[in-house]
């Protein structure tokens, strides 16, 4: 992997969280590098750290060692603001719950990155439009989180994940919540979408059908029983 | 910015899908809306009986005084008096003279102050004054003064009887005791030949602004001094004023707790909201912008308190006043029902505290809520 084909690079990443006897040590000089374009899936048992190790990458928590470089860029460095600016522009997020706003209907809350980048209402609206069309929701725009199912809310989650169009793309556990057809349903929307928008894609899973589908796999072990961390491709 | 406000929008609108927030926030709503009311009702009460109070001084007592730098008469009462009249032609100018006496009738004989006043041509004791000589409506009583003449009996009180035609009303701010009566009268109790102690001056038009004119038409003059409406009525202003004070600041207590009320309450949404302002970080908003998001859900639940409460409390005030459906026992006071008087500054103030008061309950949850990193707020559900 040359060096500009790197979109996302960490390097002896360490994270730990809480305070003498409660501390637990998640993460600990972790490497780990994604290509430009290239689909990871991160895989491992529960409580090893990779919904941790996500969140360091989407500069959504902060390490307490280690580099965190995004398309070349060290994110050390950059205050509350910058992160934010960085994440609404460069970065789209999908979570297990849909982390929908309930008092948003579905084309508002795919809208909401735009309107936080502060493009006009209308424009807002008609991307997320189109998106919700591309998703397969084009009937379900007005409808409240409440009113939808647990796969059309997932499916609105990756159309407001990737409204801003986005270089990135972070899943933690997206299909994690659905019944098997909603969950092939959701990955295969989002492989689709990975390969039509040119996206880098990092999406960690439970499910090794899923994994396998993915360009590489990262296997993630608990700290105290190994040094160092397994990529498997 | 606007995408601020369109969430606080959609959360304030929203707020009807979730009931228990719904709820306490109507209960800050009306709690703040309350504290308004309390607030502009009672300032109006107070400053309609105020405003009542400085009619009726302005109608009894005098807008400005000239009196002698020293010794108690005016040198030259009637050059002055024509000065005056000159600059001021529309001023009505009165001559007085004060002084203690006893005035006795046949119970009982009783201290007071003798004012009297060239504008006056009958006697008129004060209800106190008369009760303690039990004259009724009117009798006559004598008046006793402090000085003496050479009789051949020896030195003896100047003693003068004179008919009370009137009895009155004490003015504004005093006490019982006064004796009013004409100007010659007075002074041959008080000094036994025509001297003046004061021009008392009144102008209607422009009561407060008279002794500035006065002072201005007198520059110049080193043997006399101007006292204008504050200088006269100093005690009574400076009570009326620390009236309002105090007042304000008691009542506006209630908005204080009001705007607590409020703080647990916006508290309370950024402790329901914490996914979603965690969801909002990571869809890019800036913590700043977090912060303000929620100054705006404080300050539209202000505001709205604020402004109903400031509509209900003017129109209460009115609506009683317009009614007088208070109604004050009559001969107590000068108004015959419980005067309330609205005035849009002290409107403005109270619903300008109201904001502020929001401002400062939401900006101190805000900003606990703006430094939390939000990774912990994701793993919520
Ligand atoms: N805020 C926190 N304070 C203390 N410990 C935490 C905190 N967040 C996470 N942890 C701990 O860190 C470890 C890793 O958590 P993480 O959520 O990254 O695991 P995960 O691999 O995503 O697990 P899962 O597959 O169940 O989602 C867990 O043991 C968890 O208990
Ligand atoms: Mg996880």
């Amino acid at each position: 992997m040359s060096e500009n084909n790197v979109m996302v690079r960490l390097e002896g990443i360490s994270k730990a969280y809480g305070e003498g006897e409660a501390r637990i040590q998640v993460l600990k000089g972790l490497d780990l590098k994604v290509g430009k374009g290239e689909m990871l899936a991160i895989v491992g048992p529960s409580g090893v750290g990779k919904s941790t190790l996500l969140h360091l990458v989407g500069l959504l928590d902060r390490t307490d060692e280690g580099l965190v470089e995004l398309d070349g860029q060290d994110t050390g460095t950059l205050g509350g603001s910058e992160r934010a600016r960085l994440r609404n522009r460069m970065l789209g997020f999908v979570f297990q719950h849909h982390h929908l706003l309930d008092e948003l209907d579905a084309r508002d809350n795919v809208a909401l990155p735009m309107r936080i980048a502060g493009k006009p209402a209308s424009e807002a609206r008609r991307t997320a439009e189109a998106l919700l069309d591309t998703v397969g929701l084009s009937s379900r725009m007005t409808h409240f989180p409440d009113q939808l199912s647990g796969g059309e809310q997932q499916r609105v989650a990756v159309a407001r994940a990737l409204v801003m169009r986005p270089r990135l793309l972070l899943a933690d556990e997206p299909t994690g919540n659905l019944d098997r057809a909603a969950s092939e349903g959701v990955f295969r929307l989002i492989r689709d979408l990975h390969a039509e928008e040119n996206l880098t894609s990092v999406i960690v899973t439970h499910n090794e059908t899923m994994a396998e589908q993915c360009d590489r796999i990262f296997r993630l072990a608990p700290a105290g029983e190994r040094s160092g961390y397994v990529g498997v491709s | 910015m606007r995408a601020e406000l369109h969430l606080a929008r959609r959360y304030l609108i929203g707020l009807g899908r979730r009931t228990n927030v719904a709820t306490v926030t109507l209960i800050s709503l009306v709690g703040l809306g309350l504290g308004v009311v309390a607030l502009v009702v009672t300032l109006a009460l107070l400053e309609g009986f105020q405003s009542s109070i400085r009619r009726d001084l302005i109608e009894r007592s005098s807008h400005a005084q000239v009196r002698p730098v020293s010794g108690r008469v005016l040198a030259e009462p009637d050059q002055l008096a024509s000065l005056l009249h000159q600059a001021l032609p529309y001023v009505e100018i009165v001559r007085s003279v004060r002084g203690n006496c006893l005035v006795a009738s046949t119970i009982d004989a009783v201290p007071a102050l003798l004012v009297g006043r060239s504008d006056v041509d009958s006697v008129m004791a004060d209800q106190v004054l008369a009760a303690r000589l039990g004259i009724g409506a009117a009798g006559v009583v004598d008046v006793i003064s402090p000085r003496r003449r050479l009789t051949p009996l020896g030195p003896v009180p100047v003693r003068v009887r004179v008919d009370v035609a009137e009895v009155g009303v004490p003015g504004p701010g005093a006490e019982g005791g006064v004796l009013r009566v004409p100007l010659e009268v007075a002074q041959r109790i008080v000094w036994g030949s025509a001297e003046v102690e004061t021009l008392d001056l009144k102008d209607p038009s422009a009561p407060w602004q008279l002794g500035a004119k006065v002072r201005r038409t007198l520059d110049g003059r080193d043997d006399v001094v101007v006292l204008g409406m504050d200088e006269l009525n100093q005690a009574l202003l400076l009570a009326l004023a620390l009236e309002r004070i105090l007042i304000f600041v008691a009542v506006g207590l209630i908005l204080v707790v009001a705007a607590l009320n409020l703080l647990c309450n916006v508290a309370m949404v950024a402790a329901e909201k914490r996914r979603d302002l965690a969801v909002l970080t990571s869809l890019g908003l800036e913590p700043v912008r977090i912060r303000r998001l929620f100054l705006l859900l404080g300050l539209g639940i202000g505001a709205a308190g604020a402004f109903g409460g400031a509509a209900v409390g003017v129109a209460t005030a009115w609506i009683l006043d317009a009614t007088g459906a208070l109604p004050l026992p009559r001969g107590v006071f000068v108004v015959s029902s419980v005067p309330f008087s609205v005035d849009p500054m002290m409107v403005a103030k109270v619903v300008g505290l109201a904001l502020i008061l929001s401002a400062v309950a939401s900006w101190l949850p805000s900003r606990v809520v703006a430094r939390r990193e939000p990774a912990a707020g994701l793993r919520y559900e």
